[in-house]
């Protein structure tokens, strides 16, 4: 779990935001309550966050700041509805290095009309995008990955999941379980990758945050 | 609905009355309010106890008035002494007497005399305090704080020598800033860019990114120089 957080000063660090931005944006409800997780170190008590989504989140709020109010900002980052309008073309894809071309010429056609792929599709193939470039898979198991994705991420209740990629022997098998779930292997088996729908949707809103603006 | 068409909750002497949804909210004297309001203009002059959530565009407390739930305004003056059982929330705040909040507060601006008692976050864009007696809380954020002490006289501080709540200082956990600025301030650690020090403070540990200026007659742990 370490690995996942970040603390306070970190992101302080990394990003170049200050204590009052970052407040600010708490109060303004850009940065939800319940990433500030507050935990005990030798210093005293330390907030920290989940590392890949507030670092996305503020890449967002930090380029969309020209354009918005933080008011008019604030309802369109959580809201995910006027993402899930969004509709991209294979060109936009390609042009904003969302996907990956192989990765798009691959499974684009799959997902239906090559220029209106929805919110939905566009995040399954940037779930298979990741791990593939990140060489973690082969070809093989991205097809059935995305297969998997395609057909069994609707039965999930309420639209939010975690994805397991696990190898035992050489044997690849992905697992899809409701979020937030927590899964425990058994010692042969090797846990090559975890990634979360929100995870996901956080970055890609990020790379599609300009089709608000516009 | 239009908004004229609302009602008014006008309660004079020692009367209660229910929750809803008013234009005016006017309490002379001694009132009960059962039930959560909301209301576009709220006044409450002497003792006023609302069992719930209070939420109101602009809203005046002259008095001692006691909030079980959560206070949310667009503007609050407060002249007397304020309890907010849950959060507050709201752009500015003016406070003349004591606030006291259960849990976190959040604010715009934030400029008064008196003190404060904030038990979780203080959250605020700018906070501008003279302080008169001993203010507290939890954790403080900012964009800016400026806290001064008020120059009092002989007997207040007399009394504040036996009486450790009379006397005028800001007792925080860890406050965190752009811009921070205090006097007679008792803290673990602060964290800021630009930080000034002022007489009378007692501190842990100071961490600064820009610039720091400290009083020789504060009490300083540990300063350090974070960040580049």
């Amino acid at each position: 779990m370490e690995d996942d957080l970040i603390s306070k000063k970190q992101l302080l660090d990394l990003t170049g935001i200050s204590y009052g931005q970052l407040y600010r944006w708490k109060r303004k409800q850009l940065i939800p309550e319940e990433w500030f997780i507050r935990k005990s170190t030798f210093t005293g008590q330390e907030t920290f966050f989940p590392k890949e989504m507030i670092l996305s989140r503020i890449h967002n709020i930090v380029n969309m700041k020209d354009g918005l109010s933080l008011d008019e900002m604030a309802d369109k980052l959580s809201d995910k509805a006027s993402f899930e309008k969004v509709s991209i073309t294979a060109k936009e894809i390609v042009e904003r290095n969302i996907v990956s071309t192989t990765t798009l010429r691959k499974f684009g056609e799959s997902l239906g009309d090559e220029n209106k792929y929805t919110f939905e599709g566009l995040v399954h193939l940037f779930a298979v995008d990741r791990l593939l470039s990140a060489g973690e898979m082969s070809m093989e198991e991205a097809e059935l990955l995305f297969r998997t994705l395609q057909e069994k991420v609707s039965r999930l209740e309420n639209g939010s999941w975690e994805l397991f990629f696990v190898r035992k022997m050489g044997v690849s098998s992905f697992i899809l379980a409701q979020a937030p779930a927590e899964l425990w292997f058994d010692e042969g088996v090797r846990l090559v990758s975890k990634m979360t729908y929100a995870d996901l949707i956080e970055q890609l809103k990020g790379k599609l945050a300009y089709k608000l603006v516009e | 609905m239009d908004k004229h068409q609302l009602p008014d909750l006008i309660i004079n002497g020692v009367s209660g009355g229910a929750g809803g949804t008013y234009n005016n909210v006017n309490m002379d004297g001694v009132g009960k309010v059962v039930g959560p309001i909301v209301a576009r203009m709220f006044k409450g002059n002497g003792h006023m106890n609302l069992n719930d959530d209070l939420a109101a565009e602009e809203a005046e407390c002259n008095g001692v008035i006691k909030v079980m739930g959560n206070l949310s305004f667009c503007t609050l003056k407060v002249d007397g002494v304020l309890n907010v059982g849950k959060s507050f929330r709201g752009e500015s705040c003016t406070l003349n007497g004591m606030v006291s909040i259960k849990g976190d507060c959040e604010l715009e601006d934030f400029v008064g005399e008196g003190s404060f008692n904030v038990g979780g976050l203080l959250s605020a864009g700018h906070v501008d305090f003279k302080l008169q007696s001993q203010a507290k809380a939890n954790e403080i954020g900012v964009e800016s704080l400026v806290i001064r002490q008020v120059n009092n006289g002989f007997w207040s501080k007399m009394f504040s020598g036996i009486i450790p709540k009379l006397r005028p200082e800001l007792c925080a956990r860890t406050i965190e800033g752009d811009f921070i600025d205090v006097e007679y301030t008792t803290a673990d650690i602060i964290r800021g860019n630009i930080v000034i020090i002022g007489p009378g403070c007692t501190l842990g540990q100071v961490e600064y990114r820009e610039q720091i200026t400290v009083h020789p007659e504060a009490k300083v742990g540990k300063v350090e120089k974070v960040g580049e």
